[in-house]
Parts: structure tokens; C-alpha cells; sequence
């Protein structure tokens, strides 16, 4: 787990080209095509509309030139009234339409995105570490949110009006427009400086703001902590610091972006006094009216607003387009083949391992030449101290990695659950968790679930009962009581092969009682691999697998190891030695010497049968 | 929603020289847009229509002064505004993490980490908008104010008109985007609820491979974002709608400009060059009242967010400060009864002496004396009964009926923030944070050692590359559970408390490591009050005394071997 700190070679998930970015977004377009043709062509409708304002306007200045009558201004005046209504109208309808053409894209790319991230092999997100995939899932799906809701109906809006706009200065005379388009190299020579210097600023603001969510997910979620240490005040600092960073990235971006507006203003300048000259020479010659020469000027000075609003957007555009890509690089990574392990030799055989070599790295090895057969229904207990590789072998059973050599293979249509340290309580109610294992499970089978791992009556009395929310946020749950949980939840999977990777680890001991009786309850009927933590669980199996350093060194029945002399019987005495009271290295012990032997001592405690535990008393506690 | 309004003054006032030299500078800027329409008027009425090229060239240099002014007032002003924005999210964002962190708690409780996270960065953003909307608001108001200025020196009735009409839209938009501010909330906790449902996953990703559970956690994303989506159609047209009717508004506003203007400059009342630049003055209004429309909408959000972050700053405490001064903090919350305990501060120094007389909390039931120095070990059938316990000795709570007193001081009558100096109640699930190992035991230079090899991190040490100063991410990911137990306890014996209390601090640790750090743990807390709550016999066998809490109550009291030898039921809790 310490590769987490280097951090620098890792394998990240993949990332789309731009040309296959495009194309995931035209397939996603795709079942909307009417709505899609529809919506832009009424926007392009109302955008155009909107544009007869200007000539409009222009006609009723050589009305008043031309000295007409009052009632000649009727007609104009009712149009632009249509205008206005009409243009309100088609915009508001283009406007939903674009908006539904672009949340319900949205919806399908993100279900998409999420369905294929929880089916890229482990093994893969691991190596990409998991922020990666936590980033890709939050930060990015957000950031194309955004700018689908605002930046894209907003550049649309613009880019529409621009083009309308010099179509309709063209319409009014070309030479408005050649006048208009000097503007046109000064807006540029900006956009292109602007975007030069936007994209790495934005890209480090992007880094402050992740680094101060963080912040302030560890401080919050830590809170507890914070305020046992009395670290309020170091954490309080800590948050103030990342935010007065993003917040000094976030001014200099600002500054930026007024510097930018500041050159745009002198592009609007230069293409405004051409736009009058242009007038004034060509009405001074008789080539246009004087209305006509305001009509342009206004043309012009109306797209002020949307060349501004289009030039700053270029780089939302851009950073939802990066966004996209790293959206589009997971849907597009191929569905993980269906574990195709070859049939065992006799159905009697569950698992079948041989010659099973592994390394996470090339040239370390952490498992070498494994053979290793578990019988249908069979018990097997994985034991070894910290480092001698049960979780990676518990692992290539499990599928998680696939192994360097050897194979892995199962009898028919074998299943294969696991159950590891990590656990997770889903937000949200107890039973919707419960049901992920089995979506159609009714209440009677959840709870005759719980019962199972005796959980039912602490999950009744909960406040809602099965209906309580937990997970984060939720009600909170002991350690032990989410290990119930989990198991709970591999009975409703109901595999045929358990593989359980130190169920017990965290719980705490009393805990690691209880789910003791509750493991034997869930992998009843079934073949299990138990990565044993606690030796008494490794007693209760048919058999005991003891590994050190990637190999397995002995094998056998608990009965026979822990008497024999060997590497169990090592370990066992290991952990049973401190099953005593008596150990001399302890200052406070000498008061109690040798009570450990005494009669009382040897009667088995209640939770364990005495077949559980077969072997004599005084060996369990010296 | 009084204190969403008092927060959202807050963020202005707080900021008000930023805010006042925005406004000015705003205004300045609009003044400065104001007059482009004007000055086009003017080149048109005085140069082109006469065809005078010194006009012309005098009028384009009057413009290029105009353009200057306001492109400076406009990147000044506009500095202020976001400076002020930022300034006002920034101290929001502390403000409420000092709340969460706050000593008497409260504050986290019934809310996902993930969404105060999200308040302390989105609706703080958005609070802090406000100033900027307000500058903006302010800015345009003086836009249109310039505007009917010029328009009423040109004319009084179109003057009149426009500062007549003005009012009028403003209070049409507001009334649009009222319905906006409603749907704008809920549509946001439903994307919330959806990108949290999503992170909730990814975050299970391992246990939900285990079981094979992709396709019912796709297919239940899939049911969340269904739900997100019609929630935002819903705001999304909603929002389309107010969009094109005051599009709709502002136009007919304009023709009816150009009417009254159009008939004036008909009867001569005013000029040609009056028409145009009355009729390009009501197009620039477009601006302005679009600004207004815009600041209406921020203003909703900035409410919304508003009431969200009040709704955490003033969430009662979980505990008072101290009997008799919950006052001060103002709350609501449900105290238990003080009965006749006097407020009191802890002797110098605490000598570590606990008594729980008639302590009833969660099912708890509990009378226990431990003296000071001891070490006293706490088996607990039920676990729930232990964190209960842990709770009410931490005050993360404070018990229904009975009396915790440290060195015969009431715990409520302590500030819990005082009484963490002296008690720390160390627990299973405590945290990590990002930095490195040594930075998270946060030992003293002389004490590191000692507490490193006691709480055998000196082995964890060595397997790291760079060992104490190994770095540590964020809640301790990069570490293994039995790593990060470690960790957490060498910064527990670190703090050095007069009075510890542990947590299963051991259970992910093998059996060797847990009898050294049994040891460990002895040694460095001689005559120190310890109470730790555990199961392992490997700790309980160093303890000087153990209490069995079976069924909610004492049950039996020795030490361990006299409770391993005489009792059944401590046996079975302790030696299975």
C-alpha cells in the first residue's frame, strides 16, 4: 500500500483523443437528432429574429429623415413589438429544448461513465491510484456539467448572434462589414494571448481547489480527531491557507481575464470608428442613407456583448472538453473478458491452484509455485505471518489480479465472493446496502440474512430499523457491525466459494467473536478460503494452509500441526502465549503467577463448543 | 431564513470598501457604455448626415476618451468585485470550519461530510457572489439612471418613460426568478445527492467487486441520476422561460421607446441624432436590465446558499461549554438537567482521578471510581455499551441522568475545549492527516522515540523509505490499517494527557507486535490515569484492574487473572 507515496510512475486510467471525444459526443447525440435539429434550428430562428430589431429601428430614423407622417411609424413599432414577443417566445422554447438535449446527454454519458468505472478490473484502478477514478467521478463529471448548463447554451447564443449579425451587416452593405471585420485580427492576436495564459493558470487554480476540497474533507470528516487532539486551531490554519491560495490563483485568473476585456475594448474602438467612417464617407458619397449608416452602428455596437461573452468562454470550452476526454478515455476502456478458468479435473474439486507465481512489480515475486486443491464444501485456513503473501493468493482466487504463471481453476460454474480489510457501509438506507447483493431480495430475506450473522435484533432497534440511513453521513455503525454487514450481504450473494481476507481485523476482539460465529454461519454450505488472522479461527477449519514468504510450507488439520513441530506450531504458541496472564516480560502480572493453569482455567468458555476446539486446555493457556 | 439574511449582510458589510470602490468605479464604467450609444448619435447627427470631416475626427477622439475611461474604471472596479467576492467566500468557508471544529460538536451531525464540504465551498462561493452581483446591480442602476438622464435632457417624456418602465421590468424579473429560487434548491441537492451517490460507489468499488455487485450498483446510479435529471429539466426550463420573457419584456420596452421617440423627433421636438441616440440608449439598456435579470438570479442562489451555511453555523452544540454559560452560546439544544452542580475549573495539575456516580446514558448504567495513575482495563460484552462510555468520558455527549467528575469536578461543568487538555479519549476509527509520520504524532523532539517505539512505529518507520518523515495522505490512505493504528496510537501517548482512554488500539496488529506495544504502553503510562477499552487479553494482562460491563452494568471488578479465573462470563468475552 506504500506505492500510494511515490506517485509519480503511476499508470493513470486513459485519456480519449480529441477525434474519438468528438465522436463519443455525436453517439450520444445520436437518439436525440430531432431534438437536437429542432433546438438549434429554433434558436438560430429567434436569434435572427432578433436581429430585424436594428434594421427596424433603422427605418424608423429615415422616416423621421424623410420627414413621413406620424402614423407611418405604426407598422415599424407593431413589428418590433412582434419581434420582441416572437423572439421571447423562440427563445425560451429553444433554450428548454437545448437545455433537455443537453441534461439528458448528460445523464446518459455520466450513467455510462459510472457504469464502466465499476467494471474496470480492480487491478487497473488500483494502479491508477484510487484518486484518479474519485476525481474522474466528482471533479469531471461536474466540470462538463457546468459547462453543458452554462457555458455551452451561452457560446451557442453568441457565436449565433455573431454570424447573423455580419451575415445581416453584409445584407446592409459589404463594405459595413469589411469595415466591422478590421476588429476582427486585434480580437484574435487577444483571444490567442488570453487562451496562451489561461490554460496553465486555470489548470494550477484547478490543483488549489482539489487541494483545499481535500482539506477540507480531512478536517471535516476528521472532526472527531480534531477536537480530541485539540488541533482546531492547526486545522483551522491548514484550511486557511489552501483557501487563501485557490483564492490568490482564483484573483490572479480574474486579473487576467480584465486584462483581456481591457484589449477587447480596443478592438470594439477600432471597429466602431471604421464602422462611422465607413458611413460617413459612404453617405457623404451618396452610396447608403443615413439610416442605413445607423443601422450598421448599431449592428456593430451590439455584438460588443457576445464577441466578449464567446472569447471568454473558449476556455470553459476547453477545460470541459479535457474533461470530456478523461470521461470518454473510461467508457471507451473494453469490457473486462468474463473470467474464462478453465473446469477442475472431478467436480469434487472446487479450486484447483498450480504453479500459481505472482509479483506486483517485475522481479518481486511475492508468491511462487503455489499448488493448492479445496475440496467442495471444504474449510481451508490461510495462516502466516504479516508479508507471506495470503492476501495476494486469497486475491488470485478471488480474480482480483490476474497471476504472472500458473492458473486458477474452479469446478463448474463455480462463483466466487470475497470479502477483504476494506470495508464500506453504501450511504443510504441499511436495506437498499443489503440489496445490492441480491436487487430483488424481499424483507423477510434480508432479515433472515441478518439473522443469520446475528445482526437482526441490533439492526431493528435502530431508529428506523432497516430503513435508517447509514454509511457516511448516516447512522453510524460499529466496526463490527459493518463485518456483519458484509457478511450479511455475501450470504444474500449466496457464492458457492467464500473467500474471506481477515473479516475480523478491525472489529476489535470482542467483535472478533461474534463475527466468528457469524462467518461460520455465512459460509455454511459453501467451500471457503479464510485468511486467518486469529489462530482459533484457523482450529474450526478442515484445513490449514501455512505460508511464508510466497510459499506454502505446511499443510494439514489443526489437530495434527499445532502438536507437530513446525512452522503452526510455532505461530501457534506464538498466539496462545499471549493467552496467558503469567508472561514474566509484563511488570503488573507478577501478582497473578500461574493462574492461568489453574482448574478454573481449563473449563472451555460457553461460545465455544468443545469440538471447536479440540486440543487440551493447558496447551491454550500454557 | 433570518439568519441566511444575516449572513448574507455579513458578506457584504465585511467587505464594504471593496464593494463601495467597486460600485463607484462600476458606475464610472456604465456612465462610460452610457455615452458610446450617445457619442454614435452625435457622430452621426454632426458629421455624417452634415458630411464635416473635423467633426467627424473631433466626435471619434471624444470616443477614444470615453473607451479609455471606461475600460479602466471597468478593470478596476471589476477587480474590487471579485476581491470582494473571494474575500467574503473565504471568510465564510473558515468561519463554518471553525464551526464544525468547534470543541462542543455538533455542527457534523446528520450531514455527510461531503455536503459541508460542499457548503464550505460552493455556497460560501456563492455568498461571496453576492458582493459581485451587487456591484453589478449598482453599476447598471447607475447606467440607467445616466441613460434617462440624457434621454430626459433630450426629451422629457421619453426620460420619464424610460425611469417609468425601468422599475416596472425590474419587478417583472424579480417576480420570474422568484419560482427559480425554490426550484434552484432543490435542484441542486438532487445533483448533489447524485454525485455523492456516484463517489459513495467508487468509494466501495472493492467491497462491491467482492460480491459481484456491479450491476446493481450501476443500475441503482442509474435510478439516482433519472431522478437528478427530471429535477434539473425541471429548473432548466424554468430558467428558459424567464430567459425569453424578459427578452420578450425588454424588447417591447425598447418599441415603445422608438414610438415616443420616433413622434417626438416627427413633430420636431427633437433632432435626428436625439432619435438615434435615444433609440441606441434604449438598446444599451438591454445590457443593464439583463445585468439586472442576472443579478436577480445570483441574488437567489446567494439567499439559497445563504440559509444553508446559517443552517450550520447555528446548529446547537452537541454539548453546552459549561453548566450555567449556555447562554452565551444561545442554544436550543436539549441539556440534560444541571441539577444543583455549580460550575468549576479543573485543579492544576489534574491528578487523574475519575468517579462516575449514577452515570445512565444509552442503556448504560455505571457507577465507577478509578483512583489517579491507574490503569484500569474495560471489557464491554456489548461494544456499543463501550462507545457509549467512550462518548460521555470524551463529551461528545453528555449522560441523561448522573455525574462524571474529574478530580471531583463535574464534567459539565468544564469547557469541553479545557477538558481535552486533560482527558483524551483515543478512538478505534480515529483519523490520519495528510502530512508524515512524524508530523502525525506530533511528539515533542525528546518524547518521539519513546512514544515511536511504545506504540511500535519504530517498525512501521523502518519499512518506509523514509521513515518518520515518510509521507502520509490524506486520513492516512497510504498506509495499512495495522500501520495506521500504530500511528494513531504513538500520537495518542504523544498528547500525554493526565488521562488517556483507549480504544481497541491494537486489533489490526499481529499477536507479537500487540504484546510489545503491551509493554510499551505500560511503561509509558505509569502512574497516569489509563483506561482502555479492549478485549485483549494481551492488554488487559498489564492493566492493574479490569471492570466486566456486561448487560449495561458492572458486572465484576479484579484484576484480569482474578477475573479470568473466577468469571464465566469474562472468560468468554476475553479468552475465545
Amino acid at each position: 500500500m506504500t506505492d500510494l507515496n511515490s506517485g509519480v510512475d503511476r499508470e493513470l486510467l486513459p485519456t480519449a483523443t480529441p477525434a474519438r471525444t468528438r465522436a463519443a459526443v455525436l453517439e450520444l447525440l445520436r437518439p436525440h437528432r430531432g431534438l437536437a435539429i429542432g433546438g438549434f434550428a429554433v434558436m438560430i430562428g429567434a436569434t435572427a429574429i432578433g436581429l430585424l430589431t436594428q434594421p427596424l429601428l433603422g427605418h424608423i430614423v429615415d422616416l423621421v429623415a424623410s420627414r413621413s407622417a406620424l402614423d407611418s411609424l405604426t407598422v415599424p413599432v407593431i413589428l418590433l413589438v412582434a419581434v420582441a414577443v416572437v423572439q421571447g417566445g423562440a427563445t425560451g422554447l429553444g433554450l428548454s429544448l437545448i437545455a433537455r438535449l443537453g441534461e439528458t446527454a448528460l445523464a446518459r454519458l455520466r450513467e455510462r461513465f459510472v457504469g464502466r468505472a465499476l467494471r474496470l478490473p480492480l487491478e487497473q484502478v488500483e494502479k491508477a491510484g484510487s484518486g484518479d477514478l474519485t476525481a474522474r467521478v466528482t471533479g469531471d463529471v461536474a466540470q462538463v456539467a457546468e459547462a453543458m448548463r452554462t457555458a455551452l447554451p451561452e457560446l451557442a447564443r453568441s457565436v449565433l448572434v455573431i454570424v447573423l449579425t455580419m451575415v445581416a451587416l453584409a445584407v446592409v452593405d459589404w463594405r459595413f462589414l469589411l469595415a466591422a471585420l478590421l476588429a476582427v485580427p486585434f480580437q484574435a492576436h487577444t483571444a490567442r494571448w488570453y487562451v496562451r495564459n489561461a490554460v496553465p493558470l486555470y489548470a494550477r487554480q484547478r490543483i488549489a481547489g482539489g487541494a483545499q476540497q481535500q482539506q477540507l474533507l480531512e478536517s471535516i470528516g476528521g472532526a472527531a480527531t480534531v477536537r480530541a487532539f485539540r488541533m482546531e486551531n492547526e486545522h483551522v490554519e491548514r484550511v486557511t491557507e489552501r483557501s487563501r491560495r485557490a483564492v490568490d490563483l482564483t484573483m490572479r485568473g480574474v486579473w487576467l481575464v480584465l486584462r483581456f476585456y481591457s484589449r477587447l475594448h480596443v478592438a470594439e474602438y477600432i471597429g466602431l470608428a471604421a464602422v462611422l467612417v465607413a458611413g460617413f464617407l459612404m453617405v457623404r458619397s451618396g452610396m447608403t442613407s443615413i439610416g442605413t449608416a445607423t443601422a450598421a452602428a448599431l449592428y456593430f455596437h451590439g455584438l460588443f456583448g457576445p464577441v466578449n461573452t464567446a472569447l471568454v468562454l473558449i476556455d470553459d470550452a476547453q477545460s470541459a472538453a479535457a474533461s470530456l476526454a478523461r470521461l470518454v478515455g473510461v467508457i471507451d476502456q473494453p469490457e473486462p473478458p468474463e473470467r474464462t478458468a478453465e473446469a477442475t479435473a472431478t467436480p469434487e474439486e472446487a479450486v484447483a491452484v498450480a504453479g500459481l507465481g505472482h509479483a506486483y512489480e517485475p522481479g518481486r515475486p511475492v508468491l511462487h509455485g503455489i499448488d493448492l486443491t479445496i475440496g467442495r464444501g471444504e474449510r481451508v485456513a490461510l495462516v502466516g505471518a504479516s508479508g507471506a503473501g495470503k492476501t495476494t493468493l486469497a486475491r488470485l482466487i478471488a480474480g482480483v489480479h490476474v497471476p504472472v504463471t500458473g492458473s486458477v481453476r474452479f469446478g463448474a460454474r463455480e462463483r466466487v465472493a470475497m470479502i477483504t480489510q476494506d470495508v464500506h457501509v453504501f450511504a443510504g438506507s441499511l436495506a437498499a446496502d443489503l440489496r445490492l447483493a441480491r436487487p430483488g431480495a424481499t424483507d423477510a430475506e434480508l432479515r433472515e440474512a441478518l439473522t443469520r450473522v446475528d445482526a437482526l435484533t441490533w439492526a431493528e432497534t435502530l431508529p428506523e430499523g432497516l430503513d435508517t440511513i447509514v454509511g457516511e453521513g448516516g447512522h453510524r455503525l460499529t466496526a463490527t457491525q459493518v463485518q456483519q454487514i458484509a457478511l450479511a450481504r455475501l450470504i444474500l450473494t449466496d457464492p458457492p466459494i467464500a473467500v474471506l481476507d481477515e473479516a475480523t481485523a478491525e472489529a476489535g476482539s470482542a467483535g472478533a467473536r461474534v463475527l466468528e460465529k457469524a462467518i461460520d454461519q455465512a459460509i455454511e454450505g459453501r467451500t471457503a478460503l479464510i485468511v486467518a488472522h486469529r489462530l482459533s479461527q484457523a482450529a474450526t477449519t478442515d484445513r490449514v494452509v501455512v505460508m511464508d514468504d510466497g510459499r506454502i510450507v505446511q499443510t494439514g488439520h489443526h489437530n495434527d500441526l499445532h502438536t507437530t513441530d513446525g512452522p503452526y506450531a510455532a505461530l501457534w504458541n506464538t498466539w496462545t502465549g499471549h493467552r496467558t496472564t503469567s508472561d514474566p516480560d509484563f511488570p503488573n502480572s507478577a501478582d497473578s503467577p500461574g493462574t492461568a493453569t489453574s482448574p478454573d482455567a481449563t473449563r472451555s468458555p460457553e461460545s465455544l463448543s468443545s469440538s471447536d476446539l479440540p486440543d487440551s486446555p493447558d496447551r491454550r493457556y500454557h | 431564513m433570518g439568519g441566511g439574511r444575516e449572513v448574507l449582510w455579513r458578506a457584504v458589510r465585511g467587505q464594504r470598501r471593496d464593494v463601495l470602490v467597486g460600485s463607484l468605479l462600476g458606475a464610472g464604467h456604465q456612465a462610460g457604455e452610457v455615452a458610446v450609444p450617445v457619442l454614435i448619435g452625435v457622430v452621426i447627427d454632426q458629421a455624417v448626415a452634415s458630411g464635416d470631416l473635423t467633426a467627424l475626427l473631433g466626435w471619434l477622439a471624444a470616443l477614444a476618451a470615453v473607451y479609455v475611461g471606461l475600460s479602466f474604471s471597468f478593470r478596476y472596479g471589476a477587480r474590487a468585485g471579485e476581491r470582494a467576492a473571494e474575500q467574503a467566500g473565504h471568510e465564510l468557508r473558515l468561519e463554518l470550519v471553525r464551526r464544525v471544529l468547534d470543541p462542543r460538536g455538533g455542527a457534523e451531525q446528520g450531514r455527510l461530510p461531503g455536503a459541508l464540504t460542499t457548503i464550505a465551498t460552493e455556497d460560501a462561493k456563492r455568498v461571496g457572489a453576492v458582493n459581485m452581483a451587487a456591484i453589478m446591480g449598482i453599476g447598471a442602476l447607475f447606467g440607467v439612471l445616466v441613460g434617462a438622464v440624457v434621454l430626459l435632457r433630450i426629451s422629457l417624456p421619453l426620460g420619464l418613460l424610460v425611469l417609468l418602465g425601468t422599475p416596472l421590468l425590474l419587478l417583472a424579473g424579480h417576480l420570474l426568478s422568484k419560482p427559480l429560487e425554490r426550484r434552484s434548491d432543490a435542484e441542486q441537492e438532487r445533483a448533489a445527492h447524485a454525485s455523492g451517490v456516484a463517489a459513495d460507489l467508487v468509494t466501495g468499488l472493492r467491497v462491491l467487486k467482492g460480491i459481484g455487485a456491479e450491476s446493481a450498483a450501476v443500475a441503482r446510479y442509474q435510478r439516482t441520476s433519472r431522478e437528478s435529471l427530471v429535477a434539473t429539466l425541471r429548473a432548466a426550463r424554468a430558467e428558459a422561460w424567464q430567459y425569453g420573457m424578459v427578452l420578450a419584456l425588454t424588447g417591447g420596452f425598447i418599441a415603445v421607446v422608438a414610438l415616443i421617440g420616433g413622434r417626438l423627433a416627427l413633430q420636431g421636438d427633437i433632432s435626428l441624432g436625439q432619435l438615434v441616440s435615444a433609440v441606441g440608449l434604449a438598446l444599451f439598456l438591454l445590457g443593464p436590465l439583463e445585468v439586472f435579470s442576472w443579478v436577480n438570479a445570483e441574488l437567489a442562489q446567494g439567499r439559497a446558499s445563504a440559509t444553508r451555511i446559517a443552517d450550520v453555523l447555528t446548529t446547537p452544540p452537541a454539548v453546552a461549554p459549561r453548566e450555567g454559560a449556555e447562554s452565551r452560546a444561545g442554544n436550543s439544544a436539549g441539556l440534560p438537567e444541571a441539577g444543583a452542580l455549580s460550575p468549576g475549573a479543573l485543579p492544576h495539575p489534574v491528578r487523574g482521578e475519575l468517579r462516575l456516580r449514577g452515570v445512565r446514558c444509552d442503556g448504560l448504567t455505571l457507577d465507577l471510581h478509578v483512583s489517579p495513575g491507574e490503569i484500569l482495563g474495560v471489557v464491554a460484552t456489548d461494544p456499543a455499551h463501550a462507545t457509549t462510555l467512550l462518548r460521555c468520558l470524551g463529551r461528545q455527549t453528555d449522560p441523561d441522568a448522573g455525574v462524571i467528575e474529574l478530580d471531583g469536578v463535574p464534567l459539565t461543568g468544564v469547557d469541553p475545549a479545557d477538558l481535552r487538555l486533560e482527558v483524551l479519549v483515543a478512538e478505534h476509527d480515529a483519523d490520519l492527516f495528510e502530512g508524515t509520520l512524524r508530523s502525525n504524532v506530533a511528539a515533542s523532539d525528546g518524547a518521539l522515540e519513546r512514544v515511536l517505539v511504545a506504540a511500535g512505529v519504530d517498525e512501521v518507520a523502518r519499512g518506509l523509505p523514509l521513515g518518520v518523515d515518510a509521507p502520509v495522505i490524506e486520513r492516512g490512505r497510504s498506509l495499512s490499517g495495522g500501520q495506521r493504528q500504530r500511528v494513531a496510537l504513538a500520537r495518542a501517548l504523544a498528547a500525554d494527557r493526565a488521562v488517556l482512554v483507549l480504544h481497541d488500539p491494537t486489533t489490526a496488529v499481529d499477536t507479537v507486535t500487540e504484546a510489545r506495544i503491551a509493554g510499551g504502553l505500560r511503561e509509558i503510562r505509569q502512574g497516569r490515569t489509563t483506561i482502555v477499552v479492549t478485549t485483549s487479553p494481551a492488554l488487559l494482562a498489564i492493566t492493574d484492574r479490569v471492570v466486566l460491563l456486561d448487560a449495561g452494568r458492572v458486572a465484576d471488578a479484579a484484576p484480569h487473572a482474578d477475573l479470568v479465573r473466577r468469571n464465566a462470563v469474562y472468560r468468554g468475552a476475553v479468552l475465545a
